[in-house]
């Protein structure tokens, strides 16, 4: 894999890797791929993916209206908040 | 109580030969004697004791006033949940997960939250942020992972049992490495809210404890339909414990033909000799194949890290968990928050995990592997004309020293879970049951059933411990101190 791909990567992952690492990084990512790469012989035309090992369809529940309003809790566990919203930079000028 | 059974331990209480409370507090102290290990990321003192103070014990049910620890990945209401990761360090969830709830309303005491591999990614335990947990029955070595403290909470005895999540192997492999009995459930048997999610489609539930009767006992307590987990099966909670002791049936267990050769001479003995006792007790033992089962490890390497990479996409330093201090704009506190945050084995499958699944690059990986994922489980289906549960090793070998695999080549570590990975992406249940200890360590072999058959596994691993003691052993710790 090389240098641009793995930049490319990790912005799209929002991760960011310093020289020393982007570089180990780098040749595990090969590792890694060439291990995976051995499934490109098998055929698998015809066949349908299985994104899931449940053979059931999931259970639907009736459309109930409650109320569980947890906002303080769930505002007391973010590194910044006021009363009402989550804080982060400012994002418009 | 130190090794005793969860079953001795209701006998125990039920004789009044020791109280609740008595039982919670050397159970602590265990915890605390045994700090060493490094199996706990927190001790969750006050609480326990207070609920067994308050605790009326039950004779009718086998978990009242049992002490549990809870693997770190389980959301535990105001008591701290890490993932061992440094992201989520301090993080106290709103809410407890239905596994944590399920317990607690069957009776149990929970004790501690337990190490693991950062976010359940590793086969030993080192990549914890938290630090390495050592195996109770060899200093400086690895308990197996990801679920290692819980392994190695219940081989020191401090728990008689302890929650755990396996992905690929990570319940197995560890209860394998440590002397203990692991039992990964069918996909969907145990609800996953409140579960901190990894793999979605692979991530399961489910005990480690000394034998096959506690997994049936703590499997009953934590199965059952819940509403708030949409892949949780429509289905009431099992009760495996009732006919775990019938034997009736002589069954066929398939031994598979693409392992052989893969273990080392001394492994070979061992498991050859866990063939001979199933001979023994009246099982047949056939020979069947799995022709595809080569592609697990790479399949697995596929879809986990792809599936890792959409669901930790939520640790942005945002609403919970670490954010970075010094950052100009939005941007830059994801990418700065997220990279000060995870470990290193995570970014690897991050980054793996978006490189599978970006424009380009999705059908040859992400839906080839899920394309081979059916094949693999097709394997199954047609093995299970002719045998009734599949017999294989757990792990290639007995706990290795620290540091000694994977350091150069990190897929040397992931075949690890060369036996194990498959059942996850079949979605089927299989347990790991202590054999013949090889240079005297722990080794396991495994049980593998169709769908929803875990009455079956259980019964034919408590008939295997009938007939042996290797699940009785217990480390001295004595290399420790």
């Amino acid at each position: 894999m090389d240098k641009e791909t793995v930049r490319t990567i990790c912005y799209l992952s929002r991760l960011s890797l310093d020289e020393d690492k982007a570089k180990n990084i780098e040749g595990d990512l090969d590792v890694i791929l060439s291990m995976i790469d051995e499934l490109q012989e098998i055929d698998t035309s015809n066949i349908e993916p299985m994104f899931s090992p449940l053979e059931q369809t999931a259970m639907v529940h009736n459309d109930e209206i409650f109320s569980d309003n947890k906002k303080e809790a769930y505002l007391s566990q973010a590194p910044d908040a006021d009363t009402d919203f989550f804080k982060v930079p400012k994002v418009v000028e | 109580m130190q090794h005793k059974t969860i079953s001795e331990l209701h006998e125990m209480l039920a004789s009044k030969d020791i109280t609740p409370v008595e039982l919670v507090e050397e159970s602590l102290n265990l915890a605390k004697k045994y700090e060493f290990l490094n199996c706990f990321n927190f001790i969750n003192e006050e609480k326990a004791l207070t609920q067994a103070k308050n605790a009326t014990f039950d004779p009718n049910n086998p978990l009242s006033c049992i002490p549990v620890a809870h693997k770190d990945l389980f959301c535990t209401e105001n008591i701290q949940t890490t993932c061992s990761s440094k992201i989520l360090e301090g993080f106290k969830p709103p809410y407890s997960a239905t596994v944590v709830e399920n317990l607690e309303n069957a009776g149990c005491i929970a004790i501690a939250k337990t190490n693991m591999d950062e976010f359940a990614m590793g086969s030993s335990n080192e990549t914890s942020y938290f630090g390495k947990v050592h195996n109770p029955w060899l200093k400086d070595h690895v308990p197996g992972g990801s679920s290692g403290g819980a392994a190695a909470s219940v081989a020191s005895g401090v728990v008689p049992f302890a929650t755990g999540t396996d992905t690929g192997g990570s319940i197995r492999q560890p209860a394998a490495l440590c002397n203990l009995t692991g039992l990964k459930p069918t996909y969907g048997r145990i609800s996953r809210w409140g579960m901190i999610a990894f793999a979605s489609s692979l991530d399961q539930a489910g005990p480690l404890a000394h034998n096959a009767k506690d997994c049936a006992i703590a499997l009953d307590a934590m199965t059952g339909h819940d509403q708030k987990d949409t892949t949780s099966l429509a289905m009431e909670a099992t009760k495996t414990v009732d006919s775990i002791d019938d034997f009736s049936n002589t069954k066929t267990l398939g031994v598979v033909k693409e392992f052989s050769g893969q273990l080392s001479t001394e492994m070979e003995n061992a498991f050859q000799e866990s063939i001979k006792t199933y001979q023994n007790l009246g099982y047949k033992i056939k020979e069947i194949s799995l022709p595809n089962i080569k592609y697990s490890v790479p399949t697995y390497y596929v879809i986990a890290p792809a599936e890792c990479s959409s669901n930790l996409s939520r640790f942005d330093g945002v609403r919970f968990g670490h954010r970075s201090e010094e950052v100009k704009n939005l941007e830059e506190l994801y990418i700065k928050s997220r990279s000060e945050g995870f470990g290193n084995e995570v970014k690897r499958r991050i980054l793996i995990g978006t490189y599978v699944l970006s424009a380009g690059y999705y059908d040859a990986y992400y839906k080839k592997a899920q394309q081979v994922r059916r094949l693999i489980t097709e394997d199954f289906k047609n093995a299970f004309q002719e045998c009734d549960l599949i017999l294989t090793p757990t792990s290639p070998g007995t706990t290795f020293a620290f540091d000694s695999k994977g350091s150069k080549d990190p897929t040397e570590l992931y075949l690890e879970d060369l036996f194990t990975i498959a059942a996850n992406l079949a979605g089927i249940p299989a347990i790991s049951i202590p054999q013949t200890f090889v240079n005297n360590l722990p080794t396991g072999h495994q049980l593998i059933a169709p769908h929803l058959n875990e009455e079956l596994i259980l019964q034919t691993a408590h008939h295997f411990q009938q007939d042996t003691d290797w699940h009785l052993k217990s480390p001295s710790m004595e290399d420790f101190s």
